[in-house]
């Protein structure tokens, strides 16, 4: 015969593993399904940043092209100067953009992604540079011109 | 095509190799621009006014790599390296002053006019370059 206080310290253990084994796996499967939404998030703002990157790459091969053009009217270069103007505000609110990954970036998250985002802003920077250089300041310093003449006649 | 470079790149280019940073200069130049076609070689910011003859900026070995200044002969088959300066590092620079562009410009036009050239070769094994005092 099984004496009462026995049975009562069963039970009692019965209600805390059931209790403690129902909270685990409710407990448990909820924990999984955030860490699966965050990882899910980190995956999809690689893809947003990779994105970006992308456009951004697109751009400055276009500003790269655009170097090759010859003999360039005034109205043709009014719109150069415009893209330059508007490249450099890109550049600004993409830097803003990328300020907001720092405290990521310092985590560790994304951090290849970031790192080719701001490259290809670097090269945006550079690119801009070398246009405005190629079309309105080279052009202006003396012997520039020149000297492709000369060379021309060697 | 043939190859050639003035003093000034030299001088930089043997200053750059010399540090660890910059250990693969050689090599990225070796890939970026030998056995290359001139549709590759014409890859790149072009600075002159002149598609025959252009005077090139390119980037070599992505972002943080090297760039170049380079002036391409096409119908001559030549190529004039002009100048080199890593984007990154302890010699890195962001860009050069468009003064430095048109002096290092400059600078093929007097080379060429007195032969003041070494021509650059690959290795027979392919893995370095060599620099020799040209005189046509």
């Amino acid at each position: 015969m099984v004496i009462e206080s026995t049975i009562e310290q069963i039970d009692q253990t019965l209600a805390q593993v059931l209790e403690a084994s129902f909270r685990e796996k409710k407990e448990g499967f909820g924990s999984e399904r955030r860490v699966n939404q965050t990882l899910d998030a980190i995956l999809d703002l690689k893809s947003a940043i990779e994105r970006k990157t992308d456009k951004v790459n697109a751009i400055n091969c276009q500003l790269e092209a655009l170097t090759w053009l010859d003999s360039l009217d005034e109205p043709s270069l009014t719109k150069i100067n415009e893209i330059i103007s508007l490249s450099r505000d890109l550049r600004t609110s993409l830097l803003r953009f990328a300020a907001g990954f720092d405290l990521l970036n310092e985590k560790g998250v994304a951090k290849a992604e970031i790192a080719m985002f701001k490259e290809a802003i670097d090269d945006l920077k550079e690119d801009v540079q070398d246009l405005e250089s190629r079309f309105f300041f080279l052009p202006q310093l003396p012997d520039f011109e020149e000297t492709t003449r000369q060379l021309s006649l060697i | 095509m043939k190859y050639y470079c003035l003093e000034e790149f030299k001088a930089e280019f043997e200053r750059l190799i010399k540090k660890k940073s910059y250990r693969s200069l050689e090599r990225d130049m070796i890939e970026a621009f030998f056995d290359k076609s001139i549709g590759e070689l014409r890859a790149g910011t072009r600075l002159n006014n002149s598609s025959e003859a252009p005077f090139i900026k390119k980037r070599v070995g992505g972002s943080g790599g090297f760039r170049f200044y380079y002036y391409l002969l096409i119908d001559r088959e030549r190529l004039y390296f002009l100048f080199v300066h890593p984007k990154t590092g302890p010699l890195g620079s962001e860009n050069i002053t468009d003064e430095s562009k048109a002096y290092i410009y400059k600078g093929v036009l007097e080379a060429i006019k007195v032969n003041e050239l070494y021509s650059v070769e690959k290795s027979s094994d392919g893995k370095s370059l060599q620099f020799r005092s040209f005189q046509s």
